[in-house]
């Protein structure tokens, strides 16, 4: 079973995304802020993270960043309902290996995390 | 051929007299030799108190002075170069005047003379000053409608996410149930509920927009009737309760008994209550206490919304009441638009009242906003 970190500060969001997970056997862990998710990526090492941008401590893009920074293979989402023109290519750019615009359709959602962690 | 000749210095002459700008004729010595009926006309002479005289003793010396003439006048027959022209207030307040001092050659080709032109460009002045201002207030009202323009994209753009998240939500459960994955009752409730709450937001968040909208086109309207204070703050209690039990804050109410009746519209007003008690619950740390208190003054009556809570800081102040602006401590939250506080203050406007805030961080917020009340008949 597959650990996926959802970095997300709106809980109906995060209920959301856990939700749809365990229904797929992901095992989710959660954090609501870049700051924590951080940490909890360092304590739990996921297999996937789904990155929300706008947060009010450390955005999404700096925490990808950060999170690159510590670990080079992190495979890393952007899941956004920001819709700046330019932000997917800044985000791939960042690090980010897959790109998702909310609201998204499900099977989206799962394509990307099994294309992103593909590789094993 | 005389006769030819004679009728051109006849035409000269008729056009020289006919120049509606002031011609002089000076000489080495700064002596007028020759002045057109233009400037008697103006000036109010006769030949006689100018022809052979000095400048000095003739023009304002202000004007000579302003126009630095007598160096000009001496510059131009020494070099032989003109004046070309230059700009200079007259004696009259608001006059203006602009001349050209031209050099005259005598019979020998020396130039012995200048001719002095002068044209009151007072008018034109006046005319340019005026297209200046209007280019000003054309600049402004570019610039204006580059921020109203700028103003309709950050709503486009803050609108559209406001609306995502909970489209996120409601798409994703829809999805999961029509595919068949959510069993037991249980499971289905919760997404349900979930479902409808989601809902309601994004309703709540398309009615600020079309409120926020009618109020920026001024055609938003509010009811004028006449309404019991207690009635209302009491309907609103019951729509916050929960929300206050659930961080145990005690609301307490300082309405006076006899109050005079509001007039106004009873469910815009309700809007303002509901939306200071509910930012007072909000940002207001868990066992805080808010007060509602209305007092009756000579204008109309005075609501005042007081909190326990974090406080808004002093540069933030002023900006809670404009659209979209997210105060720091709510920043922590998602779904804020940032239109509550505006909308409140268009009601209260549209009602012809007044909405303001004091404020200390770490002490708590006060919100006031003043409505009309009925007339008493004299006793």
């Amino acid at each position: 079973m597959k650990n996926v970190l959802v970095v997300d500060d709106d809980e109906n969001i995060q209920k959301m995304f856990k939700d749809i997970l365990e229904v797929y056997k992901y095992r989710v862990i959660q954090a609501n802020s870049g700051k924590e998710a951080l940490k909890k990526y360092m304590e739990a090492k996921p297999d996937i993270v789904i990155m929300d941008i706008l947060m009010p401590d450390v955005d999404g893009m700096r925490t990808t960043k950060k999170i690159l920074k510590k670990d080079k293979n992190a495979k890393i989402i952007v899941v956004t309902a920001v819709g700046k023109s330019g932000l997917e290519k800044d985000c791939i750019k960042a690090g980010a290996k897959a790109f998702l615009m909310k609201p998204f359709k499900i099977d989206d959602l799962l394509n990307a995390i099994q294309k992103v962690s593909g590789g094993e | 051929m005389v006769k030819g000749i004679d009728r051109v210095r006849e035409y000269l002459e008729e056009i020289t007299e006919a120049i509606p700008s002031t011609i002089l004729i000076v000489g080495r010595g700064l002596e007028i030799v020759y002045a057109n009926p233009h400037y008697y006309g103006v000036a109010g002479k006769k030949p006689k108190g100018v022809i052979g005289k000095n400048i000095w003793k003739v023009l304002p010396s202000g004007t000579i002075k302003r126009m630095d003439l007598n160096k000009k006048i001496r510059d131009v027959i020494e070099t032989g170069r003109p004046f070309e022209g230059g700009h200079a207030p007259g004696d009259r307040l608001g006059t203006f005047y602009f001349y050209k001092v031209m050099p005259l050659m005598d019979e020998y080709g020396d130039v012995t003379r200048a001719m002095i032109l002068v044209e009151d460009v007072t008018e034109l002045t006046r005319l340019e000053e005026e297209l200046k201002e209007s280019y000003a207030k054309l600049d402004e009202a570019y610039k204006e409608l580059r921020e109203a323009d700028r103003i309709k994209s950050d709503f486009i753009s803050t609108a559209s996410h406001g609306l995502r998240t909970p489209l996120t939500v409601i798409s994703s459960y829809l999805e999961l149930m029509d595919k068949g994955k959510i069993r037991g009752q249980e499971k289905r409730k919760g997404m349900t509920e979930t479902l409808i709450l989601q809902t309601n937001h994004m309703i709540g968040l398309v009615n600020d927009m079309l409120d926020i909208s009618r109020m920026e086109s001024k055609k938003f309207m509010v009811e004028k009737k006449e309404i019991d204070v207690q009635e209302i703050v009491n309907e609103v209690l019951e729509k916050v309760r929960n929300l206050a039990d659930l961080k145990q804050h005690i609301v307490l109410l300082e309405i006076p008994d006899g109050l005079p009746k509001i007039v106004g519209d009873k469910k815009r007003i309700g809007d303002v209550l509901i939306n200071l008690l509910t930012n007072a619950i909000r940002y207001t740390p868990e066992k805080g206490k808010i007060t509602i208190n209305a007092i009756d003054e000579r204008k109309g009556l005075h609501f005042t919304v007081k909190d326990t809570g974090f406080g808004i800081p002093k540069r933030e102040q002023k900006k809670v009441f404009e659209k979209f602006f997210v105060g720091s401590s709510a920043k922590k939250e998602l779904g804020r638009m940032g239109l509550g506080l505006s909308i409140a203050k268009g009601i209260v406007e549209a009602h012809g009242g007044r909405i303001w805030v004091e404020s200390k961080v770490g002490k708590g917020s006060t919100f006031h906003f003043t409505v009309p009340k009925e007339k008493r008949r004299k006793k």
